[in-house]
């Protein structure tokens, strides 16, 4: 029987569809720049930057009063009032240095920018080994953070737990080599390398399917009242399909299945595609699952 | 005028909600005392995602297992441990010196992180200011700083609210917490509420 006082954060806190995107391209421009350190292709670091402006657009025409930012900001410097302990204010600062960062490595590969002389340095930088390694590091922090982010909401016990960092982490990291292989199929990075992001996805693949599987079996087994239900909306109930036939299916099984294709048999452009969309595909719809699937604790007296 | 807590200042009082749920009638006075005086344009306006009046009391009715009904009134528990305090990435949730759990509109940018960094899911988006609203209203922080109960107290035909502060032994909260059997809602969340429900003598 359903508790009395029963209620997803969907429909009060309206954390929806545009946490989603923001989430997802989060996960692609973060783990992208980590990939971007050992890639170091033009055609990525612009995937990273856009990601990360498409994000930011999202995240804030989420924000209910957006207009009030700018006072918002201005108040909380004027006054020195910095709340540290909240992931939010971390991840807007580490999303702003990290958008700068992307700005001059995009700059850096722009041939007409160069021609600029003033601004031939961030051809230089965005080279240098160290500025790669911060930018690398920011985009894994920027990940984390965006699984913190939910971590810390003390009031939606299905996300209270250090597994949603962690499968933020491996599942962007799974976009990003999906990115990777698109842009081998456009021609925009070598076989040698697309081949190596397929063994490596292969691995991550199934690290997510343990993830997200005990991510589940802890929620339904061990949760409070409140995670078990999100755990089941997610398992069996209003948002089973998207996890067993989104996550699971389309974002897991068909990109292993494609994996071990091409590491067994032969490598195909075509279903490279299949593979590299559906893994995108599945990292968008676990954010969604986790992210709607979230309910409150009911209360009784 | 109560003023905000910095890092590492101590509120002087502890000013807390009780409801005691033996003398409550259930009629919903308070509910609406809340709403009437806060926050009249919503009046006959409904709360979409609780699917009732729009009001810093939320009122949950429930049956037990023996089929008797019963209803939980559940409010801003003030706590002394707040996650919203926590997570506001702006500052704009703080504690007063009365202990309060307070919001500054000059700094909410509407992001909800505290609407769902709450345990007791009691903070509701207002759909025209886009604020996130919780007891206690503007009203009723202009009648507890004239000295005067807030509304829900004052709309109590049966007596069952009071406010008023822990850190004071004669206060009316006080004697009935030591007198009366008390508990507050999800103990082990480790928020230090300040709402305390009262189950009999």
């Amino acid at each position: 029987m359903a508790p009395a006082d029963l209620h997803f954060q969907v429909d009060i806190a309206h954390w929806g569809w545009t946490i989603v995107w923001f989430l997802w391209f989060v996960g692609i421009a973060g783990m992208g720049s980590v990939a971007y350190f050992f890639v170091r292709k033009a055609a990525l670091s612009y995937v990273v930057f856009g990601s990360l402006v498409l994000g930011l657009l999202f995240v804030v025409s989420h924000l209910g009063r957006w207009w009030n930012l700018p006072r918002t900001l201005w108040t909380m410097v004027t006054n020195g009032i910095f709340n540290w302990s909240s992931w939010m204010l971390i991840g807007i600062c580490l999303l702003s240095v990290h958008l700068i960062l992307s700005v001059v490595i995009v700059a850096g590969h722009i041939p007409w920018l160069q021609r600029i002389g003033w601004l031939k340095w961030t051809a230089t930088l965005s080279r240098a080994n160290a500025y790669l390694a911060l930018y690398a590091f920011l985009g894994f922090m920027v990940t984390v953070y965006s699984g913190f982010l939910l971590t810390q909401a003390a009031g939606i016990p299905l996300w209270n737990t250090s597994l949603i960092p962690i499968l933020w982490v491996v599942s962007g990291s799974i976009a990003a080599i999906a990115v990777i292989e698109l842009l081998y199929v456009f021609g925009l990075v070598e076989s040698s390398v697309s081949t190596l992001a397929v063994r490596l996805g292969l691995g991550l693949d199934a690290i997510k399917l343990l993830a997200v599987l005990g991510f589940l079996h802890v929620a339904l087994s061990f949760g409070s009242a409140g995670a078990r239900i999100g755990a089941t909306a997610m398992a069996s109930g209003e948002y089973a399909l998207m996890t067993w036939g989104g996550v699971i299916g389309v974002g897991i099984l068909i990109p292993i299945a494609i994996g071990l294709y091409t590491v067994l048999v032969k490598k195909s452009k075509p279903l490279l595609v299949v593979s590299s969309v559906a893994a995108l595909a599945g990292v968008f719809f676990l954010r969604a699952v986790v992210l709607l699937a979230g309910a409150w604790e009911p209360l009784v007296l | 005028m109560s003023t905000r807590l910095r890092k590492g200042q101590a509120p002087t009082k502890r000013m807390a909600h009780v409801w005691d749920a033996s003398r409550c009638i259930a009629c919903g006075a308070c509910v609406l005392g809340c709403t009437s005086a806060n926050m009249p344009e919503m009046m006959f306006r409904e709360e979409k995602g609780w699917k009732s009046l729009a009001s810093n009391i939320r009122r949950i009715d429930s049956v037990t297992p023996q089929g008797r009904p019963e209803i939980l009134l559940v409010q801003c528990q003030h706590c002394e441990v707040a996650p919203c305090l926590t997570t506001c990435p702006f500052g704009a949730t703080y504690m007063d010196d009365n202990g309060m759990i307070r919001l500054d509109p000059r700094m909410c940018a509407g992001c909800s992180y505290c609407v769902t960094s709450c345990p007791y899911n009691v903070r509701w988006f207002h759909p025209d200011s886009k604020l996130p609203k919780k007891c206690m209203g503007d009203t009723c922080l202009d009648l507890v700083d004239k000295g005067m109960p807030p509304a829900c107290v004052q709309a109590c035909p049966a007596g069952a609210r009071d406010y008023g502060d822990l850190n004071d032994p004669n206060s009316s909260v006080s004697i009935t917490l030591r007198t009366k059997r008390s508990r507050r809602l999800l103990e082990n969340a480790g928020t230090e509420p300040k709402y305390f429900v009262v189950e009999g003598s």
